[in-house]
C-alpha cells in the first residue's frame, strides 16, 4: 500500500497572535508542524509498521519547511516532497486541492491521510474537495483505519449521533482528528537519519503545472484582513472560605447575570 | 433579489434549532429562502420546515438516506441548489455539515466557507467573518465566486420570533448510493441524554475531577439544572466521558446562556468551543488557571467540595 500524507507549516497556535492594521504582526512567531498532521503522520506510519505501508509526504508553500519534514521523517516517514512558489501567496483550499491532485496522480497511490483541519486556516476542507477532484471516496474526521485487504479500509469517524463505521474502497482520501492516535515523539536515532535524508523541492513549473491551471490566480476567496476579536473579560473572582464564596456566586448568577 | 438555501438539520429525527437561526438570517438580509431536508421519513417535517421560515422545501426523503453518508446527501443538496438558483448554501454547524459543505462547494465550483459569524453583501459580492487560528484571530473574507457555500458557526445567528414561511413543496429525486465508501453502522452513544447543542446551560467536567466518581459527582450537578452534561478532551482521552460529548475545536461548539466548567484548565483549544457562552462560571482549585481569563464568575476552590455547594444554593434559590 501507497500512503500520501499532506504536512502543512502553521503558525504556533499556543503563542501570543497580535494584528495590526489588518493584519498579523509577524514578530516573535513561530512555525511547526500542523497538529492534526502530526496525527497523520502517527497514523501513516503505523500502517508502515503494521502493513508494511510505503510512507510519502508531501507539503505544499511556507518557504523553508526542512524543520517539519524532517521531524515526520524522524517519526518514521520515508519520502518527502516540498512545493513551493511565489505564486502560492493567496492561495485557498481549492489550490491546495488543485496541486495535491497533481502530485496524487504522479506518484498513484492507494490512501492520502491529511490532517482534519490545518490551525492556521481552520478551514477543514482541503482533503475533502481533493477527493472530489480526484472521485475517490472520502470519511473525514476519522479516529480509527483499519485495513480489511488490498482492496478496502474500515474506519471509523465521530459523526453527529455517535461513531459511523464506513468501509472504504481504495483508493480512498481520509481527514484524521486528534482522537485516532496520540503521535509519537521522535528518537534521537530518528532524529540522526532524518538528518541524512533529502527532500525532493520542486516549483509548480517541476510539477508539470502552473499558477493558473492550479487556480492560483484567481483564489475563490480571500482574506481582506485580520481583525482582533473581542476578547473575553476575565470577571469576578472569588478566593476565601468555600461554603461563602460559592453561595455569593449563586446569588449573583441569579440576581446580577439572571441566569437562574 | 439573494437566494439562500439552507440545510435543515435533523438529528434523530427532530428539526434542530439551526435551521429557523439560519432561515431569520437569510430573511434578514432580505434573501428569498428555501429549505432542504435529507432523510428517511421526514416528510412530517415539513410543517416545521414552513415554520422555521423557508418558502420552498426541497425534501429528499428516501430510505436509503436514513444513515448518513456524505455522498449522497451532498449530491441531494447540489441538486436543489441548482432547482432553486442557490447563491449562498448554508449549513449548521455540525459534523454532516463539516464534511458535506465542501464537497457540495467543489461540485458547484463555489467557494467554500467554514465557522462564519457573519456575512454581508458589499454590492454584488458576499463577504464573511469567520475566526480562524483556534479562535485567535477574524478574518474578513472577500468570495470571488457569485455563489458560496458556508457552514455557519453554532449560535451565530439568532432566531426571529414569529418568523414563518410559505409551503412549497418539492420533492428530489434518490441520490445514488456510495458504492465506495459504504456506511455500515453508527454506533449511536447518545440515548436521551440532552443536546449539547441546544441546551440552555452546558455543565463541563475536566481532569480536576480526576475519576468516574468526581464525574459522575459533575453530573449530578447537570441534573439538577437540567443542563447538557460535556467534557474537555482530557476526561474523553481518559476514557470517563463519551466523544460526542467533548467541548471544544475538534468537539461541539456551544453557546449556551451559562456554561459552567468544573476543573478545566482553559487550554485555547476548548475555550474556542465555549466561548460564545454568554455567562461562564468556573470553577477551579488554581487561582492562576488560564479559565479564569474567560470567565465571568470564578470560584477558586477544590471542586470535591464546591460542586455539592453549588447544588445546595441552587436549590435553594431556585425553590
Ligand atoms: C489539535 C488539538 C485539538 C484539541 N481539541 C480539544 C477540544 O476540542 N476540547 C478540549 O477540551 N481540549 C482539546 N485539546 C486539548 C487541550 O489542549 C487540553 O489538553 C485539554 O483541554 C485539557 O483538559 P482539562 O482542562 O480537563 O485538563 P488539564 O489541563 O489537566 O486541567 C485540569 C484542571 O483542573 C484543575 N483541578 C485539578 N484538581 C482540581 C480539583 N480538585 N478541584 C478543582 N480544580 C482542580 C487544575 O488546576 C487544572 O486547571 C486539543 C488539543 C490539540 C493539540
Ligand atoms: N499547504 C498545504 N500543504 C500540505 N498539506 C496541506 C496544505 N494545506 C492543507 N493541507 C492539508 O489539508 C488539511 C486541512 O487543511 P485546511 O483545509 O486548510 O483546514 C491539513 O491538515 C493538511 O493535512
Amino acid at each position: 500500500m501507497k500512503i500520501l500524507t499532506t504536512l502543512k507549516k502553521v503558525v504556533d497556535v499556543e503563542l501570543n497572535i497580535k494584528v495590526k492594521n489588518g493584519a498579523i504582526v509577524e514578530e516573535g512567531l513561530q512555525y511547526v508542524m500542523n497538529a492534526w498532521d502530526e496525527n497523520a503522520v502517527e497514523a501513516s506510519v503505523q500502517l508502515k509498521e503494521n502493513k508494511g505501508a510505503e510512507t510519502t509526504l508531501i507539503s505544499i508553500g511556507g518557504g523553508d519547511n526542512t524543520d517539519i519534514i524532517r521531524k515526520a521523517y524522524a517519526m518514521g516517514i520515508e519520502n518527502g516532497i516540498h512545493i513551493d512558489d511565489p505564486a502560492l501567496t493567496k492561495a485557498d483550499s481549492f489550490v491546495y486541492a488543485r496541486i495535491l491532485q497533481k502530485v496524487y496522480e504522479k506518484g498513484k497511490y492507494d490512501l492520502v491521510i491529511t490532517g482534519k483541519q490545518a490551525q492556521d486556516t481552520d478551514n477543514g476542507q482541503t482533503g475533502i474537495i481533493l477527493a472530489q477532484y480526484l472521485g475517490l471516496p472520502c470519511v473525514s474526521n476519522v479516529i480509527s483505519i483499519e485495513v480489511m485487504d488490498e482492496q478496502h479500509i474500515k474506519v471509523s469517524r465521530l459523526g453527529d449521533v455517535g461513531t459511523e463505521i464506513v468501509e472504504l474502497e481504495l483508493p480512498a482520501v481520509v481527514t484524521v482528528s486528534d482522537s485516532i492516535n496520540q503521535p509519537r515523539l521522535p528518537v534521537l536515532r530518528g532524529i540522526m537519519m532524518a538528518k541524512k535524508k533529502t527532500i525532493k523541492v520542486m516549483d509548480l513549473a517541476t510539477l508539470g503545472t502552473s499558477k493558473d491551471e492550479v487556480g492560483g490566480a484567481a483564489p475563490k476567496s480571500e482574506i481582506v484582513e485580520f481583525i482582533a476579536p473581542e476578547a473575553r473579560k476575565g470577571g469576578q473572582k472569588f478566593e476565601g472560605d468555600v461554603a461563602e464564596i460559592t453561595a455569593r456566586v449563586v446569588d449573583l448568577l441569579a440576581n446580577e447575570a439572571k441566569v437562574f | 433579489m439573494a437566494k439562500v438555501l439552507v440545510i435543515a438539520e435533523i438529528k434523530q429525527g427532530v428539526l434542530k434549532g439551526s435551521t429557523a437561526q439560519l432561515l431569520s438570517k437569510a430573511k434578514a438580509i432580505g434573501a428569498e429562502t428555501a429549505v432542504v431536508a435529507i432523510g428517511s421519513n421526514i416528510e412530517l417535517l415539513i410543517p416545521n420546515l414552513v415554520n422555521a421560515g423557508s418558502d420552498t422545501q426541497y425534501i429528499a426523503d428516501d430510505p436509503g438516506l436514513e444513515l448518513f453518508s456524505a455522498g449522497p446527501y451532498s449530491s441531494c443538496v447540489v441538486d436543489a441548489a441548482k432547482q432553486f438558483g442557490a447563491d449562498m448554501i448554508w449549513f449548521g454547524f455540525s459534523e454532516s455539515g463539516k464534511t458535506v459543505a465542501p464537497r457540495v462547494a467543489a461540485q458547484l465550483s463555489a467557494a467554500c466557507a467554514t465557522d462564519i459569524t457573519d456575512v454581508m453583501f458589499k454590492g454584488d459580492q458576499i463577504e464573511v467573518i469567520r475566526p480562524a487560528i483556534a479562535n485567535k484571530v477574524m478574518q474578513r473574507v472577500k468570495v470571488n465566486t457569485k455563489q458560496l457555500v458556508a457552514v455557519v458557526r453554532a449560535g451565530a445567528f439568532d432566531a426571529t420570533e414569529g418568523i414563518s414561511g410559505t409551503k412549497n413543496v418539492v420533492k428530489l429525486s434518490s441520490p445514488a448510493p456510495d458504492l465506495k465508501a459504504v456506511i455500515r453502522q453508527i454506533i449511536s452513544e447518545a440515548s436521551g441524554d440532552i443536546d449539547l447543542a441546544d441546551a440552555n446551560i452546558v455543565i463541563s467536567v475536566g481532569r480536576g475531577a480526576k475519576d468516574q466518581a468526581g464525574v459522575d459527582l459533575v453530573k449530578e450537578l447537570a441534573n439538577d439544572l437540567e443542563a447538557g452534561f460535556g467534557s474537555s478532551r482530557a476526561m474523553v482521552d481518559g476514557g470517563f466521558m463519551p466523544h460526542y460529548k467533548q467541548v471544544g475545536q475538534t468537539g461541539k461548539i456551544v453557546a449556551p446562556t451559562l456554561y459552567i466548567a468544573i476543573g478545566i484548565s482553559g487550554a485555547i483549544q476548548h475555550v474556542a468551543g465555549m466561548k460564545g457562552s454568554k455567562v461562564i462560571l468556573a470553577v477551579n482549585k488554581d487561582p492562576e488557571a488560564p479559565i479564569f481569563n474567560v470567565s465571568d464568575y470564578g470560584i477558586v476552590g477544590d471542586l470535591f467540595e464546591v460542586v455539592p455547594i453549588l447544588r445546595a444554593e441552587i436549590k435553594k434559590i431556585r425553590s
